[in-house]
């Protein structure tokens, strides 16, 4: 048994795909690759994959993750080739590793840092926002509602914001950068973050772009110096604390 | 050539996956390339249309000719659909995302009467004129097919062209005629087509009420239009690069059509007539076609399609021999259409040996009696003998369908459903001994439609507040708690029957419904039945004239000119229905 995990693209072509439609999407892909991936037991057999946090609808990604158990070893090289041959536009296999055997639960659970760069279709003063950034972070408390979970919750954003910060404002649009927890533990997602600031008049980000994701120096001990560098390589930068 | 971005749209409708195309296996062809180019459309939403396989296969046929090329489009969801009005953009195919207006045929399939508004819907939003008399001379040709054509006259005034039949046969043909010809010169080439009936050539004389119309040829065009017909389906084309939708579609798996048309002659059932004869795909061509699909889709689903899959003479070794060749993969078979015996449920067990998902069994009426009448040949000895060998097989939840309305019902045939059923109940729980707290009993109810080239066809439909009485006997009568009863609305039913049977003057009511709002009828939460009353009214035609009436042998039909076999055998076949029927 091996566990290979890929880092793959998600493009604009395939940006309004969901998360679980985007799974189906691998398993077929998959599939048709006739890549050797273990089957779970049970009534319903299907692949052993596991997913690293999901990207908003109508975002794309170059930091994405996909781990996969395979029944014989299979160079990674291979995997991410074979992968490539068969999906569809806008997706693609940037590179892939093999996981040192001796860690064999391992899975993405412990990715808990996104950091997307955010474009809005508003205008507003470098200044001005500048100011309301600073506003945002020095409160306490982000309060906002979920409405899509039922009952329906409040969440305070402010500790899922790790950083925040203007790239560029224009007479049209404001690019923004953040770095957000996510994960099961909790987070936050950049249309929330964009909404606090008062942006976009709740539409959708005109571009919303997840450049990196890894596990942050508070992850469980579980994560390996190794992978961190790995992650951390995808986003072309040494991890911060 | 204008090519069109929605992408300022999508943030605001949802799925928006719906209108992005990229899936696998879709084909693009450059249409400078080609003769002529086809926009293939399915009048309903993405995920409804994708699991056509009838569009799937011409849009094969005609993507493997290098003169030809294909693209599809679907009903836009009415949110997709105002936002199209709302910026003034026209809808255009999935694949180039050309404007519809701007292919040479634009080709609508008629699934179901209640599509009709969408047909009409997609015209508009293309911006191509919804009346065929209306369209100049570079507006695309609209041309219709698919099981609804078979009475193409509701639908006769907004295409230009409606191909009576199975489409693979005479796609290329339509094709050929269309391709760098004016349109006049491309109507003249159609209409010489076997099974191509243009109704803009024909006159229309109204009878009397209902659909009591003639249709008769102008000039040349034939007088009666031939239903074309697939001879050997085992060498007709078949897509095995079957496209591989990224939502979850109705049907996302591979599919494999093992048999074609229909022998059992149930009828109230168009299967026979309409979809006939009977043809089978051999185990060869079947095993090799599933494995192409598998290895094109990656797909770990096979669906047999067929209108009764036990019905295949080589059924037990085509499913043997996809088990042990896919099982270990994790790749499942599926069986969508049982029959209510002890072989269908054997075989249900061969492809499901963990998996028990649901049988499902369609005895159509409650009485032997009403069942004979109706020629539904399944006796309560099948259907208890299928319920013990699936229960005691591990299954716990059963669906079964019934018709009400049906020719001859009394009440005591309507008891009868609710008798049948608790005592299948009782059954089950007997045989299932300390399982007994999962029993699932789905009971689905469907008003009896009359539909063209059937027995029936003559019949009346029983009014909308009898089949609504009917359906609160049952309602009072089924209080099992392992029993959930769920039927089709009786106004539905009632518009269903007024289109089935209706004629070019129900074709206005369509218009004049559209008009007034109406889209996605089939959809509960957008079925607007007082808006189709009042463009009855409107147009000073009663829907029951054309649902409720009881018509006569001697009487033209609206849909006489189509010729799906000979008339007086069916109306023979009505006298033995009902001649047996005080027995």
């Amino acid at each position: 048994m091996a566990q290979v995990v890929c880092r793959y693209r998600k493009g604009e072509a395939v940006k309004w795909i969901s998360h679980l439609d985007l799974k189906r999407t691998f398993e077929r892909a998959l599939r048709r690759a006739e890549l050797p991936v273990e089957l779970t037991q049970g009534h319903n057999p299907h692949l052993k994959l596991s997913f690293g946090p999901p990207l908003p609808l109508g975002a794309t990604g170059d930091a994405e993750l996909l781990a996969m158990h395979l029944q014989r070893p299979t160079p990674p090289d291979e995997v991410a080739r074979r992968l490539n041959e068969q999906l569809p536009p806008g997706l693609e296999v940037v590179e892939a590793w093999l996981v040192p055997g001796h860690r064999k639960k391992e899975t993405l659970g412990d990715v808990d840092v996104a950091e997307y760069v955010v474009a809005v279709r508003d205008g507003m003063e470098a200044e001005a926002l500048r100011s309301r950034i600073e506003e945002l972070l020095a409160r306490d408390e982000i309060v906002v509602h979920r409405g899509g979970a039922r009952p329906e919750r409040t969440v305070n954003l402010r500790p899922f914001i790790l950083s925040l910060r203007l790239e560029e404002a224009g007479e049209h649009e404001v690019r923004l950068h953040m770095r957000l927890r996510t994960g099961s533990h909790g987070g936050a997602r950049p249309q929330e973050i964009v909404s606090a600031l008062g942006l976009g008049s709740g539409e959708l980000p005109a571009r919303c772009h997840r450049v990196a994701l890894y596990a942050s120096a508070e992850a469980p001990a579980a994560t390996s110096p190794s992978r961190r560098r790995r992650w951390a390589r995808a986003r072309g930068q040494e991890p911060r604390g | 050539m204008q090519v069109l971005s929605y992408d300022h749209l999508l943030p605001r409708v949802t799925k928006p996956a719906r209108y992005t195309d990229g899936e696998w296996n879709a084909v693009h062809k450059d249409a400078a390339s080609v003769r002529a180019c086809f926009a293939l459309v399915y009048p309903d939403v993405y995920e409804v249309g994708m699991s056509h396989l009838g569009l799937h296969i011409l849009y094969h046929v005609l993507n493997s000719h290098q003169d030809y090329a294909a693209e599809r489009a679907y009903a836009p969801w009415p949110d997709m659909a105002d936002e199209l009005r709302r910026s003034g953009l026209p809808l255009a195919s999935l694949e180039s995302r050309r404007p519809l207006r701007d292919f040479d045929v634009v080709g609508i399939t008629l699934p179901y009467e209640l599509t009709y508004t969408n047909v009409l819907g997609i015209l508009d939003l293309a911006g191509i004129p919804v009346r065929a008399a209306d369209r100049g001379p570079d507006a695309p040709l609209v041309i219709g097919g698919g099981p609804g054509a078979v009475n193409p006259e509701p639908m006769a005034d907004f295409f230009d062209a409606i191909l009576i039949g199975e489409g693979e046969e005479a796609i290329l043909e339509i094709a050929e005629a269309v391709g760098s010809r004016s349109r006049e010169a491309a109507l003249d080439a159609l209409a010489r087509i076997p099974g191509v009936y243009v109704p803009s050539r024909y006159d229309v004389e109204f009878a009397g009420p209902g659909p009591r119309s003639r249709v008769t040829p102008r000039g040349e065009a034939p007088r009666r239009i031939s239903r074309r017909v697939v001879s050997d389906l085992d060498r007709a084309p078949f897509p095995t690069r079957q496209i591989v939708p990224f939502l979850e579609t109705v049907h996302s798996r591979a599919t494999l059509e093992i048999m074609r048309g229909c022998s059992r002659g149930c009828r109230f059932c168009q299967a026979g007539g309409v979809y006939g004869p009977r043809r089978e795909r051999s185990l060869e061509t079947l095993l090799q076609q599933a494995d192409e699909v598998i290895r094109a889709t990656g797909y770990d689903e096979i669906s047999l399609l067929a209108f009764t899959s036990p019905d295949h003479s080589q059924i037990e070794e085509l499913v043997s021999q996809l088990v042990a060749r896919f099982g270990r993969r994790g790749i499942g078979v599926a069986l969508p259409s049982l029959r209510a015996d002890t072989f269908s449920v054997s075989l249900a067990n061969k492809i499901q040996e963990v998996r028990k998902t649901g049988l499902t069994f369609a005895p159509e009426a409650g009485s032997q009696r009403l069942r004979d009448v109706i020629r539904k040949q399944v006796s309560e000895n099948d259907l208890f003998a299928a319920a013990e060998a699936a229960f005691s097989s591990g299954w716990t939840r059963l669906k079964l369908y019934f018709m009400i309305g049906l020719p001859t019902e009394t009440d005591e045939d309507v008891e009868a459903i609710g008798d049948l059923v608790e005592r299948l109940a009782a059954f089950a729980r007997g045989v299932l001994g300390p399982r007994r707290g999962r029993l699932q009993i789905g009971v689905s109810i469907a008003g009896f439609v009359p539909k063209p080239h059937t027995p029936f066809q003559w019949e009346p439909q029983d009014e909308v507040e009898t089949l609504q009485r009917k359906q609160r006997i049952l309602q009072q009568r089924l209080r099992d708690r392992a029993v959930k009863l769920s039927w089709t609305d009786a106004r539905v039913s009632a518009l269903e029957a007024a289109i089935s049977r209706g004629d070019r003057r129900v074709g206005q009511v369509i218009a004049r419904a559209f008009r007034l709002g109406c889209r996605f009828d089939s959809w509960g939460e957008y079925f607007r039945f007082d808006l189709w009353q009042q463009a009855f009214a409107e147009a000073g035609i009663d829907l029951r004239e054309y649902a409720n009436a009881r018509l006569g042998f001697d009487e033209p039909l609206a849909w006489d000119h189509v010729d799906c076999g000979d008339k007086s055998s069916l109306w023979r076949e009505a006298e033995r229905a009902l001649a047996g029927a005080g027995e």
